[in-house]
């Protein structure tokens, strides 16, 4: 083709003009400006309201010793978490329940994900085995809890064995989803472009299924995490499930509560990782 | 009628493809639908015949079938009868050399406008520097220098719909399929991008099969055009467009003489009335 390019025209198509670039810039930053200022308010309101529950909190609990026998009291809960941070015991339990929880995010959503989009392959496999995924979805998994220590024994790998299934099946069925919702124009449009069944696979419904994986991931942070912690619940000497229930069985109920602070902190710090990471492998989604 | 072969054809045949033979044939295709149990026929009868280097445009009433004539076409859904012949060779199944745009422009979010343009080179198994290359020279044409690097999401509606045309072209095609590409876009731009996708299907002579609801689109860009009735649908009028005017600028074919009145005739074929 010889074409003569049609810049001018593209341009007029775009907008394109110095002075109305430079207004739409000041138009930007004052919307930036303006959305901050929101966004710092929302979080001095957070920041109010926890410290207003807080010192309610305190204040209900300082002269009444039967309540803050059965509620703690924040500044109780304050000096458990100083002590369990000097004796190295928080950041140890931190750890151990932290990297069970990991392991069974990942095994877990990588297998579920794996077999969920696969199954786009196959309508007549998804079939086959869809009321068996709905039953398995439904078992509560600390039922399952006695038999997986029967099973993996009461060391790491059971922990990691709860978590992962409580992530599997959710992790299965959301990427299936997003893989199944692919619009059927975009798998015509691959194969008017002569695309195998393999690469309308890989170059869109994979990419496509993203949104709804990272969905999927952002769900199964919170599943991981109970499931490790049922896990310790059940038999451990370590972990933070294993300090709640030592704690409670002793009704020391601020140092309980200062796991679950630390176990709030470990949520907290998984589901930020992981919007990270979808940030970064989505940089597409940041636009527009 | 040039007697060259043309190459993508050419290069995927098995069946000796006939010299001269128009592009595309269409002849008696009918096709129903399985509607909740009732059988609805969409396509009645139809034929028809698209030369090289010609643009033709389909104008119907909305739900006659226009989508579904050309996914038959390309071979997405199979004809209940008849048969479809590119280039002199019956096919079932994908057509080689044949590109296909929607109204929707259906660009990759993940994807570049570059990345986009290169998705069919991609798939063809061309080395990725050729198909940077190439998508970098299709974009130019289109006025789109400068943009390569943007996501779909950062470009206006007329500029996404030219990247999904130069996602098309780059491919070159010897034949173009174009289900309603430029509905969606406004007025002034509906007439530049119509105009740059004139000019540059004109110059390398390639074939194209335009459906519009637009009539005064389709009188302005085609060569010909036809005219479907409603449900079954079969060819219910046909007329060449003669217009006198260079037919790469849509502005000046719309102000030409005879504009206005194959629009007036077009229309009352159409036969809308309201129920
Ligand atoms: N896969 C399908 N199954 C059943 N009916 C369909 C299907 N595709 C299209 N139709 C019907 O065929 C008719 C024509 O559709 P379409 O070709 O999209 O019309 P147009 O593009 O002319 O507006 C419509 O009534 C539509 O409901
Ligand atoms: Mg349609």
């Amino acid at each position: 083709m010889n074409g003569s390019p049609l810049p001018p025209r593209a341009a007029a198509d775009a907008g394109i003009d110095a002075a109305a670039q430079d207004a739409a810039a000041r138009r930007l930053a004052a919307h930036r400006r303006a959305r901050l200022r929101a966004g710092l308010l929302v979080l001095a309101s957070q920041v109010a309201l926890l410290a207003a529950f807080i010192a309610f909190w305190e204040y209900m609990t300082a002269f009444d010793k039967q309540a803050a026998f059965m509620f703690g009291s924040p500044s109780a809960i304050a000096g458990f978490l100083v002590t369990m941070a000097s004796d190295g015991s928080l950041w140890r339990d931190t750890y151990v329940t932290g990297v069970e929880t990991l392991l069974g995010f990942l095994v877990g959503n990588v297998i579920g994900t794996l077999i969920g989009l696969s199954l786009w392959y196959s309508r007549f496999v998804s079939r086959v085995i869809e009321p068996f995924v709905i039953a398995l979805g439904s078992i509560p998994i600390i039922a399952l809890a006695p038999i997986i220590i029967i099973w993996f024994g009461t060391g790491l790998t059971s922990k990691i064995a709860m978590s992962t299934l409580s992530v599997v099946i959710v992790a299965l069925v959301t990427s299936y989803k997003g893989a199944v919702g692919v619009d059927a124009d975009q798998i015509n449009l691959m194969r008017t472009l002569g695309a195998s069944k393999f690469q309308i696979f890989r170059k869109l419904v994979v990419p496509a299924s993203l949104t709804d994986i990272f969905a999927g991931f952002k769900l199964t942070v919170g599943f991981a995490l109970i499931g490790a912690i049922v896990g310790e619940f059940m038999s451990s000497s370590e972990g933070l499930g294993h300090a709640i229930f030592k704690a409670g069985s002793l009704y020391i109920i601020p140092k309980v509560f200062a796991a679950l602070v630390a176990t709030i902190a470990l949520a907290l710090i998984l589901t930020f990782i992981v919007g990270k990471v979808e940030r970064l492998l989505m940089p597409w989604r940041r636009l527009g | 009628m040039s007697a060259v072969v043309p190459p993508a054809i050419a290069a995927g045949a098995r069946a000796p493809v006939q010299a001269g033979a128009p592009p595309l044939v269409v002849a008696h295709v009918a096709k129903s639908f399985d509607a909740d149990g009732r059988v609805v026929p969409v396509i009645g009868d139809l034929s028809l015949t698209l030369n090289e280097g010609e643009i033709v445009a389909i104008v119907g009433p909305s739900g006659c079938g226009k989508t579904t004539l050309l996914n038959t076409l390309c071979g997405l859904i199979a004809p209940d009868s008849g048969r479809v012949s590119w280039f002199g060779r019956e096919m079932s199944g994908q057509p080689a050399g044949v590109g296909y745009m929607l109204q929707k422009d259906l660009l990759l979010p993940w994807r570049t406008a570059l990345r986009n343009v290169m998705l069919g080179l991609e798939i063809r198994g061309v080395s990725l520097s050729e198909a940077e290359e190439r998508a970098h020279v299709m974009l130019d044409q289109l006025g789109l220098h400068g943009f390569a690097d943007h996501y779909p999401t950062t470009l206006s509606g007329g500029m996404r719909q030219r990247v999904a045309l130069a996602r098309t072209l780059v491919n070159e095609p010897d034949v173009l399929l174009l289900d309603e590409p430029f509905a969606a876009l406004d007025f002034q731009t509906k007439l530049l991008i119509e105009s740059d996708t004139a000019k540059l299907v004109r110059e390398s002579r390639r074939s194209v099969l335009l459906i519009t609801h637009d009539i005064e689109e389709a009188v302005s860009i085609a060569d010909r055009v036809i005219v479907l009735s409603k449900r079954p649908t079969r060819v219910k009028a046909v007329y060449d467009i003669a217009l006198g005017t260079e037919r790469t600028d849509m502005i000046a074919a719309r102000e030409s003489a005879g504009f206005v009145d194959y629009v007036r005739r077009i229309w009352a074929d159409l036969d809308v009335t309201r129920n």
